[in-house]
């Protein structure tokens, strides 16, 4: 069973988010800061991380710049998740901030379930 | 006014042989001579008629009344007659007549060309008194009419906008009080100044310039939204025109200002309020979308047909929203001027294949027949990714969206010239004739009963719009009621 985690302070959207996961299979670990979401990325070690960017404590792009950093973490695939300004996050982010931080992939808030699930698929490893 | 060459001249003299000899001089020359042999006679022809006599011959030999005398009678009546006197040694008496107003005195046994110096310098003194009549006289119409001036001046005063004229080179020469408070300056340090040391701003400057050459790219440049330009800290919007004379030349500018510092300050307020209430609602749309999905989906436990029914519906009405929060981060995005982001080379085809196959999907649920042909070996284009996304988006949703069940979408993508072109034909319900020039404002919707039940911000048309403006490019429309519509964007490529 692969492990997602997913790092995103907006409780209800986890909840949610872990249903639809839960149905495709996935062992879902939740987070709802920056902080706590790096801590589990350590101890469980996840085949994929899904980043909220707003986040207290440490934004997404710490996070993910973090687990980028660490030799073995940098393998784990990141998808960057964020209700900021598409545009910007298309432009801005992708270019500065993303070649910093080094994500897979980005999807801008709301995202469709079945894209979610989709672009997920594209980046974990198939069996 | 014209200056008659001929001279009226009335010779006073009771000596008839001096009265013959100056009439024979002056009527050889072409004046008109009248003579009077006494000082009450040349009285009553001078209050006759009063325009008739412009130099006066007066001997100061004259029996009962003295020459003198009617001098002074005629400087007291302010009659522009200009006496020259006669007399036998131009001796005292003279001398008092000149004190008295007279303008030269002549002795009566002048020749011929002693007569012509003395009278010729009369006729060009009377000449010259005349045209300084005139002068005066307009002068002070002119300024009976700026007797008004008070009031003009009250009128500028009275302006709420600031109000700088120039003359046509830049110095001001007139400044109202709110234009002195609004750049705090003092009459006396703008008055006579160029307007370049006082207001700090070169593109103003340029303005006037622009106003004092006629230069004909300013008249459109004001006639549209006026431009605001920086002052120090203020925003000040403009409008600058030239000052012309009757003959249509330009002899300075003119400009009004209005202080919209705060409205400046205010729509930043807005934008900013703007884009965080988007994101602020965004959050939790995102949220809203995730729950009801897996509801729907069953995943948190079966649904009766009714339930399925009502949370789908709330799922359309959310994904709704979505948009409508996207349409105005998009449109304040293109208020911004940042519809352009990122300039890169895009595959259009590429882009289009990917939009197209996102929107069939909602063309099945309608039952709409879509058709998308790419043309193979499209001219390279460099443009803004997500613009150019926008535009494919929001033209076939809108066809999808205004088509009835069962119609027909067609996209094309081909090279015209030098362009690339897009096309989207449908055959749903048209747009109006009386609508067709609007739809591209913000926020109008064409509203009929066909339309009501459509959902959407009336932004969409506004923000492709603005994004082919953007690129350069054109955007066009062919639709009949009923009939269809066919939208045509071309956006110039790089071949």
């Amino acid at each position: 069973m692969k492990k997602v985690l997913l790092v995103d302070d907006d409780v209800d959207f986890c909840e949610a988010t872990k249903l639809l996961l839960d149905s495709k299979g996935y062992d879902v670990f939740l987070a709802h800061d920056g902080k706590a979401g790096l801590e589990k990325a350590l101890a469980a070690q996840p085949d994929l991380v899904i980043l909220d960017v707003m986040m207290p404590e440490m934004n997404g792009y710490d996070v993910c710049v973090v687990l980028k950093a660490d030799a073995e973490l940098k393998k784990i695939p990141v998808i960057l998740l964020t209700a900021v300004d598409q545009h910007m996050f298309k432009t801005t982010y992708t270019n500065v901030m993303g070649c910093m931080t080094e994500a897979d992939d980005y999807i801008a808030k709301p995202v469709e379930p079945e894209e979610l699930v989709k672009r997920m698929e594209e980046l974990l490893p198939k069996n | 006014m014209l200056i008659k060459s001929s001279i009226n001249i009335l010779v006073v003299e009771n000596d008839i042989t001096v009265l013959q000899k100056c009439r024979e001089l002056l009527v050889n020359e072409g004046h008109r001579v009248r003579t009077a042999e006494s000082v009450e006679e040349a009285l009553a022809i001078v209050q006759k008629q009063p325009g008739e006599v412009d130099i006066m011959l007066l001997s100061l030999e004259l029996p009962g009344w003295g020459g003198l005398t009617l001098i002074n009678v005629l400087q007291k009546a302010k009659r522009e007659i200009l006496i020259m006197t006669m007399s036998a040694n131009c001796g005292e008496e003279a001398i008092e007549a000149v004190h008295a107003g007279a303008y030269d005195c002549i002795r009566k046994t002048f020749t011929a060309d002693r007569f012509w110096t003395k009278i010729n310098r009369a006729i060009e003194a009377f000449r010259l008194r005349r045209q300084l009549g005139v002068l005066t006289r307009q002068r002070q119409a002119v300024l009976s009419e700026v007797g008004h001036d008070e009031n003009l001046s009250a009128i500028l005063q009275s302006f709420t906008d600031g109000l700088v004229v120039t003359d046509w080179q830049t110095n001001i020469v007139l400044l109202n009080e709110n234009a002195a408070s609004l750049f705090d300056l003092t009459r006396e340090k703008a008055l006579g100044h160029p307007i370049s040391d006082c207001i700090k701003s070169d593109e103003l400057l340029s303005f006037f310039m622009r106003a004092i050459k006629s230069d004909s790219s300013l008249a459109p440049l004001m006639a549209g939204e006026e431009p605001v330009v920086k002052v120090g800290e203020r925003a000040v919007r403009v409008h600058v025109d030239p000052v012309k004379n009757e003959t249509g030349t330009a002899i300075g500018a003119a400009c009004l200002f209005h202080d919209v510092t705060s409205i400046s300050a205010m729509a930043k307020l807005r934008d900013d309020f703007l884009s965080m209430v988007s994101h602020e609602l965004k959050a939790p749309l995102s949220s809203l979308l995730m729950q009801i999905s897996v509801v729907l989906d069953g995943l948190a436990g079966d649904l009766s047909a009714k339930q399925s029914d009502l949370l789908g519906k709330a799922k359309e009405k959310t994904k709704g929203m979505i948009t409508l929060v996207n349409d105005l981060l998009d449109y304040r995005r293109i208020q911004e001027g940042k519809s352009i982001q990122k300039i890169e080379n895009l595959d259009m085809a590429e882009i289009l294949r990917r939009t197209a196959e996102l929107m069939r999907l909602s063309a099945e649920e309608k039952e709409i027949t879509m058709s998308c042909d790419i043309a193979e070996e499209l001219p390279s284009f460099t443009g803004d990714r997500g613009g150019v996304e926008a535009i494919f988006v929001n033209l076939i949703s809108n066809a999808i969206k205004y088509t009835p069940k069962g119609g027909n979408v067609n996209v094309t993508l081909n090279k015209a010239g030098k362009e690339i072109r897009f096309r989207v034909v449908d055959n749903g319900m048209g747009i109006p004739s009386e609508d067709i020039d609007r739809i591209f404002d913000k926020f109008y919707r064409i509203k009929t009963e066909e339309t009501r039940s459509i959902s959407g911000s009336g932004l969409g048309l506004s923000i492709v719009k603005g994004i082919v403006d953007a690129h350069n490019g054109s955007i066009r429309v062919e639709s009949e009621a009923g009939k269809g519509t066919t939208f045509v964007v071309s956006l110039p490529s790089e071949a």
